[in-house]
């Protein structure tokens, strides 16, 4: 038998005192992306036959460097925020939902180091490292 | 292995499953006929959900869905369970599906639906009895905002509290809702996590009382909803205020809440 009543089982643990930071991350973030997206978009439109020296040539100037990092950073950044997001509406499980939103954050960790890095060989090595 | 799991995972609860169940032809001399369908299942009697379809004397009765409602359970099928009270959209207890949308029965008139009209109970609740659903979580979440004013200044001693012109305008799109839980009910958040997310009605409410300006505690209930399940679940899908009624706005009440969130960290 329960017989917790209702209001204690709205009540709940109460309320965590957090989530608004997550919120506005997404939504800062979602606005710096805009720029950034469009500068991509069109920045890959200026280069359709581009060989391998015109690419590391054009990742090495370094505002490309500076945008491209943010872009890729950003993009990182507000995906693994709108996977926790989606974790959390639709996974129910405890165990899964604490490991889901771990895994998405350590897997986008490790994709965050691994695209900086190979921008940073491009322009630091000139790709031939 | 594989059955129980499409059984148990990918398929709804058997008792989810509907029927076809009783047709009732139109009386005859009948000169304006409807076609109703309503949802019909008893919990206890351990059998499926089932579709009954009425017809009835549009000409006969009032014009509006809880007319049709009232005749057929006085007429037809006097099993037929809903709840009702006011008739005139004041009280919220006729609230639910009619024709896809979440809505009042006594202020959604016949003529405003399609052929066939439809009835379900409000969605995702548990179903006591045809249209009767089980809103004890919803009124022990509303009651969980304390939806009171609550002050340290006592009150004056020869008057009420006052308020303004001003103050009182900004509880205006605030203070007319019925608690009706169609918002709340069309919400796909609150489907999914209602056990934990408040809910359009019950965020609504939370913000008419911080906007209440004889309100002294708008702090503590601003800490009590940052949390991600209780307010965050809202994602401005705008369901809540596609169907509200009353023509109230919660989606916008919840993004006041989220901004005054916002506003205070600066
Ligand atoms: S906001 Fe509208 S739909 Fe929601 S409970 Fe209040 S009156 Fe009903
Ligand atoms: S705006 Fe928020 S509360 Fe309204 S239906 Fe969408 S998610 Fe639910
Ligand atoms: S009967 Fe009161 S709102 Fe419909």
């Amino acid at each position: 038998m329960n017989f917790q009543s209702p209001l204690a089982r709205a009540r709940g643990l109460g309320s965590v005192r957090a989530g608004s930071h997550h919120w506005w991350r997404q939504r800062v973030s979602a606005v710096a992306l805009f720029p950034l997206t469009l500068w991509f978009g069109f920045s890959l439109s200026l280069l359709p036959q581009a060989n391998y020296a015109m690419l590391t040539h054009w990742v090495s100037s370094p505002w490309n460097t500076l945008l491209l990092l943010s872009f890729i950073l950003l993009s990182l950044f507000h995906g693994v925020l709108g996977l926790q997001t989606v974790i959390e509406d639709y996974v129910h499980t405890d165990w899964i939902k604490i490991i889901g939103i771990l895994g998405v954050k350590l897997v986008t960790a490790f994709l965050a180091l691994a695209s900086s890095l190979a921008v940073l060989r491009i322009v630091l090595l000139g790709g031939h490292g | 292995m594989r059955d129980s799991l499409s059984k148990g995972i990918f398929r709804l609860p058997l008792n989810s499953t509907l029927k076809l169940g009783k047709s009732w032809p139109a009386p005859q001399n009948a000169s304006k006929i409807r076609r109703i369908e309503i949802y019909r299942y008893d919990p206890e009697s351990g059998e499926n959900p089932r579709l009954d379809r009425f017809e009835i004397d549009a000409d006969r009765c009032g014009p509006m869905v809880l007319d049709a409602l009232i005749a057929i359970k006085s007429e037809i099928d006097s099993t037929l369970t809903f709840r009702r009270s006011c008739r005139e959209g004041v009280c919220g207890s006729c609230s639910m599906n009619i024709d896809g949308h979440n809505t009042l029965a006594c202020t959604k008139a016949m003529d405003d639906c399609r052929e066939l009209i439809k009835i379900y109970p409000l969605p995702h609740l548990p179903v006591v009895k045809d249209l009767v659903v089980d809103m004890t979580h919803f009124y022990a979440q509303y009651a969980s905002i304390k939806p009171w004013i609550e002050t340290q200044t006592p009150p004056p001693a020869d008057r009420e509290r006052l308020q303004g012109k001003n103050e009182r305008g900004r509880l205006n799109g605030l203070y007319e809702c019925i608690l009706c839980a169609c918002c709340s009910t069309s919400c796909p958040s609150y489907w999914w996590n209602g056990e934990r997310y408040l809910g359009p009605a019950t965020l609504l409410q939370a913000y008419r009382w911080i906007a209440d300006s004889r309100d002294e505690t708008a702090g503590e209930r601003l800490n009590e909803l940052e949390d991600p399940f209780k307010l965050y679940r809202c994602h401005t899908i705008m369901n809540c205020t596609d169907t509200c009624p009353k023509g109230l706005n919660p989606a916008k009440a919840i993004a006041d809440i989220k901004k005054l969130l916002i506003e205070r960290q600066k």
